[in-house]
This record gives C-alpha cells, structure tokens and sequence, in this order.
C-alpha cells in the first residue's frame, strides 16, 4: 500500500513523541507515589540497592513502572488488534473469553491444587485463555462464521458467560477460593512482583510477532470481509494469526496484574485519532499509549489516596471513561 | 466481577464520605434496647431490636430463621434455627463444626443470596439479621437493608416471610455479646443456660487478661492485598475493643480519623510495623504473600514467625470463650521483639 511521504514522516513523528511520553511516564513513575520520597532519595536508592530504604525503590517503584509498561503496551496492541478484527469500536480483548478463561483457569488451580503462586497462577492463566480463545474460535468456525467478526463476538460472549458461571460456582463453594479470586481479579500494578515477568514476556513477544504478521489483514478486513476477500485474503488464516495475538498479549498482561479494563479499549481510539487507521502504524501508537496511560493513571491513583492509594481499576474506569466519552463526541469512531 | 471489585474499592474510598453524611442528616442514635422483651402472661410477645424496631407477635417465636453470624450464638444457646443464611458456603463454615446442621434448613450461601422460597417453606416465626454503624459515633442506617440482606428490596420480602429483627454489631463487644444475650432470653433461653455461658466467658477472659500481661505484646490485626495493608482500629472493631478491654495491646497508630481501619499502600506499609504478633484476616494475603512483598518482608514479626491466620469470630460468649483462648495461646507461644 503507497503511503505518501508526508503523511508517513508526520505519522513517524508522532510515533517518536509517543515514544517520548513513554520516557517521561516511567521517570514519573519512578518518582512519585504515596510515599513521598524526594528525588534524590530515589536515585540514591535506585542506584544504590543497599541506601533503598524498605526497599520502596525497587521492591514498589521498579516493578510496577515495568509491569505498566508492559501491561499497557501488551493490551493496547490487543485492543488495537481486537478493533480491528472485529472491527467493532467497542471491542475489547475480554470479548474473545481471555480474560473469563484465564479467572476460571486460575481458580481451579486454587481449587483443585491448593496454589496461588505467582508463577503457577501464570502459567494457568495463559492455559486457561489459550482455551478459551480456541474454544470460542473452534465455535465460530463450526458455524463456518468466520466470514463476519459477529460470530466470533457472539460465541465469546457465549463462552465468556460459561466460564464465568463455572468461576462463580467454585468460587462461591469455597471461601479459600473466594479470597484467592477476590484477590487477583482486581487488576492491579501496585503489591505486584517482577516474580514470572520474563515467562510473560517471552509470550508477549510471540503475541507482538502474530500481531506483526496480521497488520496487512487488518487493514484489508477494515475495508470490509467481502473487499478482503477479494483481495486475496485468506479469512481463516487472517482470524487466527490475530486471535493468537489477542490470546497471547492479553494472556501475559493479565496473568501477572490481574484484569485490568479501559486500556485495550481507549488507547486504540486515541491513536486512531492521532495516526488514522492504518494498522502499521495504529499497532505500535496503541501499545504506546496503552503504556502511558496506564502508568499516568497509576501515578494519580498513588497520590490522590493519602497513605493508601486508589486502585489503577478505578482510576482507569473514571478517567478513561471521560477520554472515552470526549472521543466518541469528536465523532473520530468513524474512522473504522 | 471486576466491577463488584472496582465498586467495593469505590466504596472503600466513599465510605469516610458517606458516614460524615450520615452524620449531618442523621442524629438520632436509635434508643434500643431498653426493653428485654419476651412473652407475657396472656403468651403475646414482644421484642426491640438494636435498630429500634418492636416486633410483636402472638406466641413465643419458636422457629427462628437466623444470618450465620447470629445463628451461631442462638445454637450455643439451644435454639436451632429452621433455616440460616450465610456470607459463605454455611454447610463448610467452620464455625458450625460443633454444631448439628441436620435439621436446619441452609437457605443462601452467598452475601445477599437468599433462596426466598426455600426460606418461606420453613415458616420461620422470626428473622434475625444484623446491622452495622455507619460511623464511629454508633449512627444506625435504619432506612437502608439489614446486613446479611442484599437490598431493601429484599428485605421487604423477608418481612413478608416474617418479621426481621437486628443485632447492632459495633461499639463495645460486651454490647454486642449483651445483645445476643438479650434476644436468646426473649426467645426462652433461661438465665441459667446464660449464667453457665457466661462463667466459660468469664475464665477465658481472665486467662486472656493474664497472658496480655505476661506477655506485654503489641498485637496488629490487619487485612492485606494489592492496594497495601489496612490495620484495624481495636476501638471500632466490637472484637478488638473487647479484647483490648481486657488488656491486649492493639496496634492503634491513628484513633482518629477513618472509621474501622487505615490503609497503608505498600509503599507505606513501614509506618506500621511496631506489632510484635501479626493477626492476619484469612480473607486476603497469608503469611506467604506478606513475605513476598519486598516492602513489608522485613517485619519483625513477620521475620521472627509471629504472624498468624485469623477470623473474627461470632459475638456471643461460647464463640468468644474460645476465640480468646485461641488468642492467649497465641501471645503465650510468642515473644517480645
């Protein structure tokens, strides 16, 4: 597809400021939070382990900058992907089942095996969507419906309803469970560890592989199935190379944070709105913005609590809701 | 679910809000209690909750329907309810282990899942619920649903089943205990059942007041998750008020200010850490979890094993006889730090 010069290196430019704004959010990161240590006492500690003070550098700034920054880039670029697949504005990456079958997976590890441990709660949690996502996919291809994303919508939610429904059940037979699922259903940067970030990533960088290799789909699919078709796409294919990519990322954010909402949902419109819709660069400018944001919303939920702090989950509902909200009234959902 | 979640954080943080509301607008602390209630001698009955509600019925209720909580301390009295509900799975309930389920009907397994039919069929003569304060200053929400109900809606369908009374559940533990006492007279229960209770009571709390002593520990009650710790207010709590009325010496950093508890981020986590015992709320993070938090693994107590699972238990003398010698085995086995 020819891209004009100009368009291009404007794109490119806003890609680098984005870029930016990632740098400065982690530095910000670093720097505030509910204890408010100056900035010298923070470099101290973070250069120097031994000066950090209750470990607040490293055992809280560091891993929750990392696990934003990871997170946010993870399920911005699932959002993005999510978009455009089903090519429904309000998609998000919980539609194909992910996030349900990666709760139910977890809960059955503390039901059936007694464990909470980070690293195994990990790996059911991407087992579990992984199934999901294959099991909603497998439905929808049955009914030869992958042709139109409605199917595939429609068996998610069905399937997401189901694996809800068998969650609450063990859930609310077993109040050991109860308190294990409570816990790692509220998304969360904050009393998270780097414990298994590496496994995650190694699954997040296959994701943002498929996620690569499905741009030229996307972009054929936004101009419609049957114009994709004729273009020589090959659905089945198109389909599964961005469901492993949703599946992947949003498997390897989740299972370390917990679900965390908004982010696959708003920071696919906002860089929709800044570099149009073009998956090349709408792809890398959605995981950038999911980064930023996340951390930013972090950041003001560390400062507006006093002592404690308010939740990521309801600063993200309240602030991307107004984001959202002004979006929508600028009409740019058009652009789909 | 994750907003059940996202609403509970939201009322955590409202809830400072709401009660100072419930302040101005409401000032008049309902005047209960005054009367004990019971059968007269034509055999009507009459009873006033701790919400200032007067039930009155023709006969002696004798099938109660009663929330978990309450149920416990009816059947440490003898009174075997016709049906209960509870917050949790009630047949696996721990705190039942002692007692015969078999001909009680468990009619909700769920906060505020309450099988209406299955509750109706055990025509029960009388519901017993709770009720919290708002604030700490005792302020009742007469208008809004009972605890251990989901909804005023709710509640009007139970009222339709039978009349619903409530245990206020705050201020003072001997209150609360005195209130429980209070309903299991009017409902028959003689006063030397009572007194025999209340002699169990009396040993464990002197045996509770001897170890604080010889001990001379600081106790931390809190619960804990990814938002940080929340250390419980030993004067808003019924339990830990009790218990510090008998001694034991409650972490109590910051009497004022938020009602029950104060969280700290983790961040913060080392502004609390002066307790030698850790009581942990079995609901959140255990000891496993608290050592994997980078800020908070360094706390003493912590470090030296002295961090404990822990529930409250039900306000009624049997349940709390054995909670507090749960706890003086506990300040017993652990050491100053």
């Amino acid at each position: 597809m020819p891209r004009s010069v100009a368009t291009s290196s404007r794109r490119a430019l806003v890609l680098v400021v984005l870029g930016l704004g990632v740098l400065v959010m982690t530095v910000v990161s670093l720097m505030l939070g509910s204890n408010l240590l100056g900035v010298g006492t923070v470099l101290t500690g973070l250069f120097d382990p031994s000066q950090d003070v209750g470990s607040v550098v490293w055992g809280s700034r560091v891993p929750r900058t990392v696990l934003g920054l990871f997170v946010g880039f993870c399920l911005g670029i699932a959002g993005a992907v999510m978009q455009g697949q089903t090519r429904n504005p309000l998609a998000d990456p919980g539609i194909f089942g992910v996030s349900a079958g990666a709760s139910l997976a977890v809960v059955i590890g503390v039901y059936v095996l007694g464990t909470s441990s980070i690293t195994t709660t990990l790996w059911l949690a991407l087992a579990g969507a992984a199934v999901a996502s294959v099991v909603v996919f497998g439905v929808a291809a049955l009914g030869r419906g992958l042709s139109s994303p409605v199917p595939l919508a429609i068996a998610g939610t069905a399937v997401s309803a189901l694996l809800i429904a068998l969650t609450s059940y063990l859930v609310l037979s077993d109040e050991t469970t109860l308190a294990a699922y409570r816990i790692w259903v509220v998304g969360s940067l904050s009393g998270r560890t780097l414990d298994g970030v590496d496994a995650a990533l190694l699954f997040a960088v296959a994701g943002l592989v498929f996620a690569a290799a499905n741009i030229r789909s996307l972009n054929n699919l936004a101009l419609g199935t049957e114009l994709a078709h004729g273009l020589g796409e090959n659905l089945l294919r198109a389909r599964l190379v961005g469901l492993a990519a949703i599946t992947l990322l949003t498997a390897s954010a989740v299972a370390i944070t917990g679900p965390i909402g908004f982010i696959g949902l708003t920071a696919p419109h906002i860089g929709r709105s800044l570099v149009g819709g073009d998956h090349y660069w709408l792809l890398p400018a959605s995981g950038l913005i999911g980064a930023s944001l996340l951390l930013a919303c972090d950041v003001i939920g560390r400062l507006i609590g006093g002592n404690a702090e308010v939740s990521v989950g309801v600063v993200l509902t309240v602030l991307g809701g107004i984001v959202f909200i002004a979006i929508v009234r600028r009409g740019r959902i058009a652009a789909l | 679910m994750k907003n059940l979640a996202v609403v509970r954080r939201t009322a955590l943080v409202l809830a400072p809000l709401i009660a100072l509301m419930g302040l101005a607008g409401c000032s008049s602390t309902a005047d209960a209690g005054t009367s004990d209630g019971g059968a007269d001698s034509a055999g009507a009955w009459s009873y006033t909750d701790d919400a200032g509600t007067t039930v009155t019925l023709d006969h002696e209720p004798e099938r109660v329907a009663s929330y978990s909580d309450y149920a416990i301390g009816l059947m440490s009295y003898g009174i075997d309810p016709v049906a209960v509900f509870g917050r949790a799975d009630v047949a696996t309930d721990a705190r039942f282990a002692d007692y015969d389920l078999s001909d009680t009907a468990i009619v909700g397994n769920s906060y505020g899942e309450i099988d209406l039919e299955a509750l109706a069929e055990t025509a029960p003569d009388l519901i017993v619920t709770g009720i919290y304060p708002t604030d700490r200053e005792g302020t009742l929400d007469t208008e809004g649903a009972y605890y251990g109900v989901a909804d005023v809606e709710q509640q009007a369908q139970l009222e339709k089943i039978a009349p619903v009374v409530a245990i206020e559940v705050g201020g003072a533990g001997s209150d609360v205990i005195d209130s429980m006492n209070r309903l299991a007279s009017s409902l028959g229960v003689s006063d030397d059942t009572i007194a025999a209770a209340k002699t169990d009571f009396d040993a464990a709390a002197a045996d509770l007041t001897a170890a604080a002593g010889e001990s001379g520990l600081e106790v931390t009650q809190l619960y804990a998750d990814a938002d940080g710790v929340y250390v419980v207010k030993p004067a808003d709590e019924p339990e830990t008020e009790l218990y510090r009325s008998l001694g034991v010496d409650f972490t109590d950093l910051n009497p004022d200010g938020y009602y029950y508890w104060d969280i700290y981020s983790w961040e913060n986590a080392a502004q609390m850490m002066t307790g030698d015992v850790l009581l942990i709320n079995v609901q959140g993070y255990g000891e496993a979890d608290l050592l994997a938090q980078p800020t908070f693994a360094s706390h003493p107590a912590l470090q030296a094993g002295q961090a404990y699972a822990w529930d409250g238990a039900a306000l009624d003398y049997a349940s709390q006889a054995a909670h507090m010698k749960e706890l003086a085995d506990i300040l017993r086995e652990s050491k100053k730090l």
